[in-house]
């Protein structure tokens, strides 16, 4: 599904250049669960992103589906973002001014699905992940592992192929952790594709191969 | 996706009530000015639009050329039009119409009509006056018909039905009859009759042969062009034709006739020649640069506040993004949530004007009806007005917002840029560029109105009330008979005072070289005691008196610059030479100090006086003891009331009555003064969004220096001296640009103030102390707060 060959990638400041990823390759599988992990710093962020298609990368391809998306436009990412890629991160990023529903509902207005499948299928995944009786709380007004699940909520309500998740339990404490990482092995089962960053040896058990990477490179792959 | 915007947009605004109300509010009351003006403008521009032929009506004008000077009227004689229209084939009909004051009773019911007017029959065949009964093709064809407004035929008839009813006209008590009722003509027209007279009426009131006299002037003259006739091709069929009627007597009497044509439409707001009514297409233009200053100003308010809370906004952005939003998607909600801003302030400012049309109407002296304003199309077009304001103001502040990358603001690791805040600076400049400018050029009006009203005018007008007998033939007996009334310490009968009108006569003068030189000279006719009565000065010769018996009709007085006109260097020469002027000769016997007859706008003018007594006026000056006035005023109209029962009391005071003329000026210098406080009101609203923000955004840098031992006022200096410095920027541009155009406004008054640095000096330093309390009132209360709570806070 995902095939990054000699990737690199620089960050340029006034000053220095960084070499966040050094010729970097990597494939994923339709269906498997991959866990990438390294210490801080090393470009785990930055290989997401650019998996996740928001950010660019200076060399090397990037064949999604067999299709080269390196020199895609903005336009063509977000199209093939919003179809394809849901995203977790650390710090749950709902947004503030919307409720837990509108939130979920929130992908399924960009992919233009009209209202009345949008209801049924966002009360689906709230079901799905528990949330279904705080839908219209805010955000704030929930728990961090609640926050959480709200945002596998909104990844998954478009049945993505692919789910990115950056640190999804680095924000939770362990009863909340695992619960979502039982909600990805869950939809891993039902065939989606997930590509998760963590520093938890505990959470990257539930994957089928671990990357680990150093200083923008993968140094070792090994099969769970 | 539009519900979602707008859910998104209002959960925004409540959110942040406070940057909210300033955004909205400020937006409203700029809307408001600009809709007002909008309003004022639209209206100046109405004028005479109405009528279906106005594309073919032109007004006829005349210019008088003497060897002394060229005359731009706006009237002609009662021949030109009747004539034109008789010769040229191209002037398919005419009107004319002479403005005169009449008393008009009604049994006990009477009133001084001064919206009155002698017209021709024409009249409603030229111009659109909608008849509620009589026929417009007949109702001034016979002689004494009079056709009324309908209020004016409510004022006399009440219920009653007026066609066919008799008024009386004038004192002599003329028998008229009502033969047509007209609507009240619209508030936007260059004249607002009340009562048309037929124009024959005066041949036999008055034995006054208009179609005859080429050179009696005083006729407002229309000509209705046949179609697909261009007024230029006209005019200059004008020369020949004057040539064939009146050459000769041109010749004779050395003057010159010249006809031009002006368009109906454009008389009220363009012609130079002024009318019964005129405005100004400058001051049309000024209001309506003022307006789209003030929108500006509003407008960057929004675009300030917005941008600097762009951070709080990023996260949002980058999560849109990421769950597949496009750019343009992005661009588009921010859009949508500004244009939504200005539609709450769009509601807002319709209330607002609601409110203030009535003041409005009182500023700028007219009444600009709100009923028009609240008409569909025009909310229509306000309200497509309000959304394009929307989409200014918000389309920068979207473009900034749509442009965050998802992986650099989900970071949190996003700062505000020095572009976006360089940006911010100049805007703010902007803003207070405009406001010490409109605080300037309120500044050198009210002074320059101050100067007019405090300018030593070379006469006394202190305590002198005139009574208006409108020429009544008994002006003469009321003035005798109120100088027994205590108070009263001297008094005079005149034809005319300073600030109102006055004749101007066809006179000879002779000059230097001892020809007689032709001038039309505006005529004052006086009695013995004016000249002293109004403390005008005589520099050479003597004034007026009994002890002369050739004074009452062989005398004549000149002020300087009549004299410097004739050619004489010094005022004593002009002393036993000859005049003639309206029929009779004799003698210069005195020369007056120029005093100013009319307003500070135009240069004193040659003047001549005569002795008379009240001859056309009928102007009775008395000058009161300060303590007796109101006393004296009740006595004075108990006697006008025995010796002219049938006239209503009529009277004025001299001072206020020659302060009259500067209406228009007040009035202008009334709506720049509120304008400008509009304009300084919103900048501030801006400065204390934008400050208040800085202050909530340095908060922890507050708390950290509190800690280090920095003291309250140095928090206050380092918060406060960025924006102070960008006020100061301000004066200095807004300083020239505003000399520039000011100087350019007092160059319309013959006299005017020069404009000092002190003024700008003065606009600057109202706007840095406004600005300086909305700084401090807010950094003092963060330089106050305890450093452990706002450390704390983080
Ligand atoms: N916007 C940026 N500008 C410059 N350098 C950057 C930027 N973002 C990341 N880097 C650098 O790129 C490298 C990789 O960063 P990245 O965020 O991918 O690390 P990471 O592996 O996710 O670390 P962590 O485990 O702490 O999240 C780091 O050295 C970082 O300093
Ligand atoms: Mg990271």
């Amino acid at each position: 599904m995902i095939k990054i060959t000699e990737l690199q990638k620089y960050y340029r400041t006034e000053e220095v250049e960084t070499v966040a990823l050094n010729s970097l390759s990597i494939d994923v599988q339709k269906g498997e669960f991959v866990a990438v992990m390294g210490p801080s710093g090393c470009g785990k962020s930055t290989l997401l992103n650019i998996i996740g298609l928001l950010d660019d990368l200076d060399e090397g391809s990037y064949k999604f589906n067999d299709i080269e998306v390196a020199k895609f436009n903005e336009r063509k990412r977000s199209d093939l973002r919003k179809h394809n890629i849901g995203f977790v991160f650390q710090s749950f990023n709902l947004i503030d001014e919307l409720t837990v529903f509108e939130n979920v509902e929130l992908p399924l207005i960009y992919t233009k699905v009209p209202a009345a499948e949008r209801k049924k299928r966002v009360e689906e995944v709230l079901e799905k992940v528990q949330i279904m009786h705080r839908r219209n709380h805010f955000p704030q007004q929930l728990s961090g592992g609640q926050q959480q699940r709200v945002a596998v909520a909104r990844a998954v309500v478009n049945n993505p192929k692919l789910i990115l998740a950056d640190e999804p339990t680095g924000n939770l404490d362990s009863n909340n952790g695992n619960e979502v990482m039982q909600l990805l092995t869950e939809l891993n089962d039902q065939g989606t594709t997930i590509v998760m960053v963590t520093h938890s040896e505990h959470d990257a058990r539930y994957s089928d191969r671990i990357i680990r990477m150093l200083d923008g490179q993968v140094v070792m792959t090994t099969v769970g | 996706m539009l519900k979602n915007y707008i859910k998104i947009a209002w959960r925004n605004i409540w959110k942040t009530k406070g940057f909210s109300t300033i955004n909205i509010l400020g937006l409203a009351v700029g809307m408001t000015a600009c809709f007002l003006i909008a309003l004022y403008v639209n209206f100046e521009r109405s004028y005479d639009r109405y009528h279906s032929k106005a594309d073919r009506i032109y007004r006829l004008v005349c210019d008088i050329k003497t060897p002394t000077e060229t005359i731009n009227a706006n009237i002609t004689s009662g021949p030109m039009a009747m004539y034109a229209a008789k010769d040229l084939p191209e002037i398919e009909n005419f009107a004319r119409l002479l403005p005169n004051s009449l008393l008009i009773r009604k049994d006990n019911i009477k009133y001084q009509e001064s919206k009155l007017f002698f017209a021709d029959s024409t009249l409603f065949q030229l111009f659109d006056f909608p008849m509620v009964a009589g026929n417009p093709a007949t109702a001034l064809k016979e002689p004494f018909s009079v056709v009324l407004s309908e209020s004016a035929a409510k004022k006399y008839f009440g219920k009653e039905d007026p066609m066919g009813k008799s008024l009386l006209l004038t004192d002599d008590s003329f028998n008229s009859k009502v033969t047509g009722v007209i609507k009240d003509i619209p508030e936007n027209s260059q004249f607002k009759g009340d009562v048309f007279v037929s124009m024959v009426t005066l041949i036999k009131m008055a034995n006054f042969k208009f179609d005859e006299q080429w050179g009696n002037f005083g006729f407002t003259s229309y000509v209705l062009t046949k179609p697909n006739t261009d007024p230029s091709l006209l005019t200059t069929k004008f020369p020949a034709f004057l040539t064939s009627r009146v050459g000769k007597e041109m010749d004779q009497m050395k003057m010159h006739y010249s006809l031009f044509l002006e368009p109906l439409k454009e008389v009220y707001l363009y012609s130079k020649r002024g009318g019964f009514e005129s405005g100004n297409i400058n001051n049309v233009y000024i209001f309506a640069i003022v307006a789209l200053f003030i929108l500006l100003i509003a407008c960057i308010n929004f675009i300030n506040l917005s941008t600097a809370r762009a951070i709080e906004r990023a996260k949002e952005v980058g999560i849109r993004k990421v769950v597949g939003a496009y750019r343009m998607q992005i661009t588009r909600q921010f859009i949508s949530e500004s244009v939504l801003i200005c539609l709450l302030a769009f509601i807002i400012s319709l209330l607002l004007c609601l409110v203030l049309i009535p003041y409005f109407n009182y500023l700028a002296g007219k009444e600009i009806s709100g009923g028009i304003f609240f008409h569909p199309i025009y909310i229509i077009i306000l309200f497509l007005l309000a959304c394009l304001i929307g989409l200014l103001a918000g389309i920068y502040p979207a473009l900034v917002l749509s442009s965050f990358k998802p992986v650099t603001v989900l970071k949190g690791k996003f700062s505000s840029n020095a572009k976006g805040l360089l940006l911010r600076k100049t805007l703010v400049i902007v803003q207070f560029v405009v406001s010490i400018a409109l605080i300037a050029g309120t500044l050198i009006v009210h002074r320059q109105l101050g100067y007019m009203r405090n300018q030593n005018l070379g006469f006394n007008k202190e305590q002198m009330l005139v009574l208006q007998t409108n020429g009544d033939a008994k002006s003469r007996i009321l003035k005798d008979a109120v100088a027994s009334v205590p108070g009263v310490l001297s008094n005079s009968v005149s034809g005319a005072v300073p600030g109102g009108e006055n004749p101007v006569a066809y006179s000879e003068i002779e000059n230097k070289q001892g020809d007689m030189q032709i001038a039309n000279l505006p005529v004052y006719f006086v009695d013995y005691n004016y000249i002293p009565l109004y403390k005008i000065k005589l520099v050479a010769g003597r004034i007026f008196s009994p002890d002369f018996g050739t004074d009452t009709a062989q005398a004549m007085i000149l002020n300087e610059s009549a004299v410097k006109l004739f050619g004489y260097s010094k005022p004593e020469d002009a002393i036993g030479k000859k005049y003639s002027q309206w029929g009779s000769e004799g003698k210069i016997i005195g020369v007056i100090k120029d005093f100013h007859f009319k307003s500070l706008q135009s240069k004193i003018e040659p003047l001549s006086m005569r002795y008379g007594q009240g001859n056309g006026g009928g102007l009775v000056s008395i000058k009161i003891e300060g303590q007796h006035i109101n006393a004296a005023l009740q006595a004075i109209e108990r006697k006008w009331h025995d010796i002219i029962p049938n006239r209503p009391f009529e009277y004025f005071f001299a001072d206020e009555f020659f302060d009259r003329q500067y209406r228009a000026e007040n009035r202008f210098g009334g709506l720049f003064l509120n304008f400008a406080v509009l304009a300084i009101f919103i900048s501030c609203l801006g400065l204390f969004g934008l400050v208040s923000y800085n202050t909530t955004q340095r908060y922890r840098e507050i708390g950290i220096r509190k800690v280090l031992g920095a003291s309250v006022s140095t928090i206050v200096q380092l918060l406060s001296i960025d924006f102070l410095q960008l006020v100061c920027i301000s004066i200095l541009v807004a300083s020239p640009l505003m000399w520039f155009f000011m100087s350019k406004w007092l160059a319309d008054f013959a006299y005017h103030i020069d404009i000092s640095w002190w003024i700008f000096a003065i606009a600057g330093s109202i706007a840095v102390g406004i600005a300086l309390v909305v700084i401090t009132s807010l950094t003092i209360k963060a330089a106050m707060e305890n450093p452990v709570k706002s450390l704390r806070s983080e």
